[in-house]
């Protein structure tokens, strides 16, 4: 069988994608046979015509807790990664504090989101913060502290004079890739952070409280295979928006030296 | 005025882990308006070191430094430097490269345009004003950088083995390119090398430097007529007398 050249050059990924959703669809309804097991891949289709009511304010309760969590996981990371890259004091006073705190999953903080926030958007925007907040801190005093030699030398003669103008003309632009990768991986682990956030409680609506509290409370698979596809979608869909608009339009100098 | 640049008993000693290291000795060096200055030494001589405390990234434990009657105390525009390293800001374009100095000093957009395009035609890249430094040669980077420090007009061109890291091709190119510069803009150049080719081709004067601590051991006048051939007679004496000096201070480091 031959492939037409469009699809053999750009729509490969169509392939393997077909085979797998067929593949998907004969194994539920020929081997596993029990939709509460697996349910077949029409039948979650048909679950987003069931849901279509359900499916935008849940994506908007959602989106509204991944942007508080961000927004604020942003706003605090960068400038504490501008002071930990690029003042050595600033990083030992700091280090230690980040380190300690870095490796506790988000999840474990739920407790006291709830205590401190109680069941409010702000709680479950707290979980995101957590998992984004680390990410961009790290890309940022990275990139920061990665500056070379040369150029703040070169930034020096050509009258930068304090540190508040080397930041902004050299220090800043050159960790800008880098405070924009770490705020896509930010993105990723946010966006997990929110489902299970939501899931456990910290919420009281939002795509992870539907699907755990409400679909699988009443063992409604197929509703909530439907809502993981969302969930993957979302997200990969977050992500192209960010690559699209930011790294292609910002860093077409970076082409040459990342590829 | 005769003079722009004055090193009285310039000494550098850096801090090491087993102790202290002398770099520089006791430098004495009156640098005159326009005069092309090539420094010649081994590595580890302090020449570069020399540059850099002209330039204020590095700063003399003793003696002073004085440019145009103002000791110095830190970088400052009236100083261009070309660094052996590539070091053209990546994120910006070359006209943006060659606009910097001026942006920092809040010259108007129009005026710096319009500077930085000259400085650009000077250096031979008209038309490549929008590119980004990762779509430029070697030679191309370091002729930007040149525009790039010469765009503030300094007084002082301090060039640290600029050439160090382009073929021998464009070397030679460059070095014309150089001296025809250096013609048109009646700049004053410190210009580092380990190259005595480079030296003999470029400098009025050669300053020749010892290693460990640096010490001036012969300031040489280069009488050769401009333009210079590079194979001629003597310029090869020239070269020879050079090479003599250098070799025997590596024969004494070497020996004790």
């Amino acid at each position: 069988m031959k492939l037409p050249a469009v699809l053999r050059e750009k729509g490969i990924w169509v392939v393997p994608l077909l085979i797998a959703l067929v593949l998907w669809e004969i194994v539920a309804a020929y081997v596993v046979r029990n939709p509460a097991l697996l349910p077949r891949f029409s039948e979650v289709i048909f679950a987003f015509y069931l849901l279509r009511h359900d499916i935008v304010p849940d994506i908007l309760v959602s989106l509204l807790h991944f942007t508080i969590g961000l927004t604020i996981a942003f706003a605090l990371a960068l400038p504490l990664g501008i002071g930990m890259g690029w003042f050595r004091t600033v990083f030992k006073a700091v280090d230690p504090i980040i380190e300690i705190l870095r490796p506790i999953p988000p999840l474990a903080w739920i407790p006291l989101a709830i205590v401190w926030f109680h069941l409010t958007h702000y709680a479950a925007g707290f979980i995101i913060f957590l998992g984004a907040f680390f990410p961009i801190l790290i890309g940022s005093y990275t990139g920061f502290r990665d500056v070379p030699k040369v150029l703040v030398e070169t930034g020096k003669v050509l009258g930068c004079i304090g540190h508040r103008k080397m930041i902004r003309h050299v220090a800043f632009p050159y960790a800008l890739p880098s405070v924009a990768t770490s705020t896509r991986v930010g993105m990723g682990v946010g966006w997990m952070s929110l489902v299970a956030a939501e899931m456990f409680g910290v919420s009281t609506s939002g795509l992870g409280y539907r699907l755990f509290n409400e679909f699988y409370y009443w063992k409604q698979m197929d509703f909530v295979m439907a809502y993981m596809l969302l969930l993957g979608l979302i997200s990969l869909f977050l992500d192209r928006v960010f690559r699209h608009v930011v790294e292609e339009r910002f860093f077409r100098w970076k082409k040459g030296i990342v590829k | 005025m005769n003079h722009t640049l004055r090193l009285r008993n310039v000494t550098k000693i850096f801090e090491a882990e087993n102790g202290q290291r002398e770099a520089l000795d006791a430098i004495n060096l009156v640098v005159k308006l326009a005069e092309f200055l090539c420094i010649v030494g081994p590595s580890g001589c302090g020449k570069t070191t020399l540059l850099r405390m002209i330039a204020g990234l590095d700063y003399p434990t003793s003696g002073e430094i004085i440019l145009d009657g103002k000791q110095v105390t830190g970088p400052s525009p009236d100083r261009g430097m070309v660094f052996q390293e590539f070091s053209l800001f990546p994120w910006k374009t070359v006209l943006k490269n060659v606009e910097f100095g001026l942006e920092i000093l809040e010259v108007p957009e129009k005026g710096r345009r319009r500077i930085a395009e000259e400085y650009i035609e000077l250096v031979g890249l008209q038309g490549f004003e929008h590119s980004y430094p990762y779509e430029l040669s070697g030679g191309m980077k370091q002729r930007v950088a040149i525009a790039r420090a010469l765009a503030t007009n300094p007084s002082l061109l301090l060039m640290d083995e600029p050439f160090g890291s382009v073929d021998a091709q464009t070397r030679n190119v460059l070095q014309e390119e150089l001296l025809e510069i250096w013609a048109r803009t009646k700049k004053t150049i410190l210009f580092v090398t380990h190259s005595v080719d480079e030296a003999v081709y470029l400098g009025d004067r050669i300053l020749v430097m010892s290693p460990r601590p640096g010490r001036i051991i012969e300031c040489m006048r280069v009488t050769l007529p401009r333009p210079r051939k590079r194979t001629s007679r003597e310029a090869n004496e020239l070269r020879e007398r050079l090479l003599m000096l250098l070799g025997s201070e590596d024969r004494k480091i070497h020996k004790g």
